[in-house]
């Protein structure tokens, strides 16, 4: 398969990337140096517990290689698996994450970057499972129980980047044809066609025929016939209860290579759903991260879940670098 | 976990969520001994529910020859194997159910087929319980070779593995009539109903990324008709209707009478734990009650000597509501049996079927004078 650099953006720059995991693995000592030294204007070195979200011009929205992210001070943040909702993952298949955010008048961006030695975007099979990663967010007085989907009072506004969705961005949306492309058919009531193994899900929706297809049918944006996004914008009120929202207007990309994701998820800074998070230039949230494996059959629950919450700090001014290119 | 009843077991068991049963629920018994494998049936729901983009393996009725035959692959050897050895004490289930063999990360044992498990569904048709040799052969009774055909639909459990294990709680049980649905919006296609559901009667579009599953036909039994899946029986070996608890069991329901009064239709697998609510009158030429129990649970071979003894003329009401099996489009609650004739009952106490217990015997004259025409026997 092929995960590639958003053409829309940049060259992509593998030495950036690597570069970034270098100073990733120093940062976290150095922010643990820095701890309590980091006034709201002082550089941008993250305190313990804490994400800081350096102010940028534009947000790189899909482009995970920008320079741009050298400005932001990167957070190891270690994970664990998830033991609270069965299915359980007892042991997490990715160790920790690098977690970098930027934001601009409109935007709030992170980058998330994680090991994975193999790209999985097809969810096609029974057996097929995605890579996936979320970002959690709530308000500032949010606790722990942000980690588990949230409560009543403290909603969780999720931005889900999938793997396979990317692919049908690029690619067009993966169908059975894509696993099964010599498969026999007669016939896919109710369009008449002399070659129904050329129909696409955007053919039921031409030919009204959505019924055929009851989950695109009901508007679930997992069966959707053309895919513009792979992120997916949720509003949780506690486990189970993840709903995706109205407004889809969550972005992002994602980049493998040299065995490592790396990931851009953004959101609107202000909240356009009910129960999402809205965030202030100079505010903060509390925030919280999943990652999915699909080569170990990740999906839903089955995931590797950060150990704690952090505070995502967005920093107006732009502090002296540590990070010079 | 919860402590429910399954009198399916005659005992409580662990579950994940409390016992809430619905109003009524629906069922349907099967007799096996007049399945003749047309797969009628399953052509009816394919071309009705599942003939879409995505669905191409989905059969959500299937018909498989027992012993060896299975769509999955090996689906109940397989759920069977994970379970490992369990015993019944009389009527009593003193194994594991499914749920309480759950490994601790999981609320159900099970495990998920591959592609290719669905790619046979009629692997094993036909064939018989033993190897056919070069000696010679005579044919016994009972017969020593023997198979016979188990035609399978989502059972709309009581307490539904697919359900339980569905940690965004997309799978729901209709408070109405117990049938089992999928929410096809809130279903975000992690597949654990696939792992769960023993029987594998919930499956994944390949298109539409979601989980789906037999919907009893809901649209029509809110009209009061039966399920396509039955109506389209050639064999007429379906009976549809609404089953009771047994300390709630009444006479003169159909499926009860089966189930309940004169025990000769029994749960597939009970053992897993699930209260399935599709019973099967147990194929009477099976010489291997082992094979009965584990398929039917302890109640097998006395079902068959009921079942038996109605045939030779002992029980007219049990041969009365068998024969109200798919006679009428409409779903009968109740039947009653005066002289020779069996009359069954819709909800709203209509009759749609009055018919004699047994065809009478007509002899007519070669010649038809009314017509003056001879009637002349073409075969
Ligand atoms: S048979 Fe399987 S799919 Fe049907 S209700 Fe029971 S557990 Fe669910
Ligand atoms: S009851 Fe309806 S949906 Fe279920 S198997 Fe029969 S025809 Fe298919």
């Amino acid at each position: 398969m092929s995960i590639t650099h958003d053409p829309t953006s940049g060259t992509p720059d593998r030495t950036l990337v690597s570069r970034r995991r270098l100073l990733g693995a120093g940062a976290a000592g150095a922010g643990a140096v820095a701890l309590g030294a980091c006034a709201d204007d002082g550089p941008n070195l993250p305190a313990e517990g804490e994400i800081v979200s350096v102010r940028t011009p534009s947000v790189p929205r899909r482009d995970p290689a920008s320079p741009l992210w050298d400005d932001a001070p990167p957070t190891v943040v270690v994970l664990e698996g998830q033991i609270t909702a069965p299915p359980y993952r007892r042991e997490p298949v990715v160790a920790d994450i690098s977690v970098r955010s930027l934001h601009d008048r409109d935007d709030v961006a992170l980058l998330v970057e994680w090991d994975d030695p193999r790209p999985d975007a097809a969810t096609v099979a029974n057996d097929g499972f995605r890579d996936a990663c979320a970002v959690l967010l709530g308000d500032p007085a949010a606790g722990e129980e942000l980690r588990f989907m949230g409560t009543q009072q403290h909603p969780v506004t999720l931005l889900q980047w999938k793997a396979d969705w990317q692919h049908d961005v690029e690619h067009g949306v993966r169908t059975i044809d894509d696993e099964y492309p010599d498969r026999s058919v007669d016939a896919y009531p109710p369009i008449v066609t002399d070659d129904p193994l050329g129909i696409t899900p955007a053919d039921y929706v031409t030919a009204d025929a959505t019924p055929w297809l009851p989950g695109l049918h009901v508007g679930n944006l997992l069966s959707a016939p053309t895919r513009t996004r792979c992120v997916e914008k949720m509003i949780a009120y506690g486990f189970g209860t993840t709903t995706t929202t109205d407004t889809q207007d969550a972005d992002g990309w994602g980049r493998h290579d040299g065995g490592r994701w790396a990931v851009v998820v953004t959101k609107p800074l202000a909240a356009h759903d009910a129960g999402e998070l809205h965030l202030r230039p100079r505010g903060s949230a509390t925030c919280a991260f999943a990652v999915w494996s699909g080569a170990d059959g990740d999906a839903g629950g089955r995931k590797s879940v950060s150990t704690r919450t952090y505070r995502l700090v967005l920093r107006e001014a732009h502090g002296p670098s540590p990070f010079p290119s | 976990m919860a402590e429910v009843w399954n009198w399916q077991l005659n005992r409580t068991m662990q579950y994940h969520y409390d016992e809430v049963r619905p109003r009524r629920q629906a069922a349907a018994v099967f007799d096996t001994n007049k399945c003749i494998g047309c797969q009628t049936c399953t052509m009816a729901c394919k071309t009705t529910w599942t003939s879409g983009h995505g669905q191409e393996y989905m059969l959500w009725n299937n018909v498989e020859t027992k012993p060896w035959g299975s769509y999955p692959l090996a689906w109940d050897v397989k759920a069977l194997q994970l379970l490992g050895p369990q015993h019944w004490d009389g009527d009593t289930y003193t194994g594991d159910t499914i749920f309480e063999a759950a490994p601790e990360d999981k609320r159900a044992l099970g495990y998920a087929p591959s592609d290719i498990e669905f790619a046979y569904p009629n692997r094993g048709e036909d064939e018989v319980n033993v190897s056919i040799t070069r000696e010679k052969y005579h044919l016994k009774m009972p017969h020593d070779m023997w198979f016979f055909y188990l035609p399978r639909v989502c059972n709309h459990c009581t307490y539904p593995a697919c359900l339980e294990s569905c940690s965004r709680q997309s799978i729901y049980k209709r408070p109405e009539d117990g049938v089992v649905l999928v929410d096809q919006d809130r279903c975000r296609g992690y597949r654990v109903c696939y792992e769960a559901c023993p029987y594998k009667k919930i499956f994944y579009n390949h298109t539409t990324k979601v989980a789906e599953k037999c919907v009893f036909c809901y649209p029509a039994l809110e009209q009061g008709i039966q399920p396509r899946c039955m109506r389209s029986c050639i064999g007429k070996i379906r009976s549809f209707g609404y089953v009771s608890t047994p300390d709630e069991a009444r006479d003169d329901n159909p499926i009860d009478f089966l189930v309940h009064v004169r025990k000769v239709a029994l749960p597939l697998y009970p053992q897993f734990g699930l209260e399935p609510n599709v019973y099967y009158i147990p194929p009477i030429h099976v010489d291997s009650d082992p094979f009965l129990t584990m398929l039917f649970g302890p109640g097998a071979r006395r079902a068959i000597d009921t079942y038996v003894a109605a045939m030779e003329g002992d029980d007219r009401e049990l041969l009365a509501a068998l024969l109200l099996a798919v006679s009428s489009d409409r779903i009968m609650t109740r039947f009653s049996v005066d002289d020779d004739m069996v009359s069954g009952y819709t909800d709203d106490g209509e009759r749609a079927v009055h018919m004699p217990i047994r065809v009478p015997n007509v002899e007519r004259s070669p010649f038809d004078p009314d017509l003056n025409v001879y009637r002349l026997n073409t075969t």
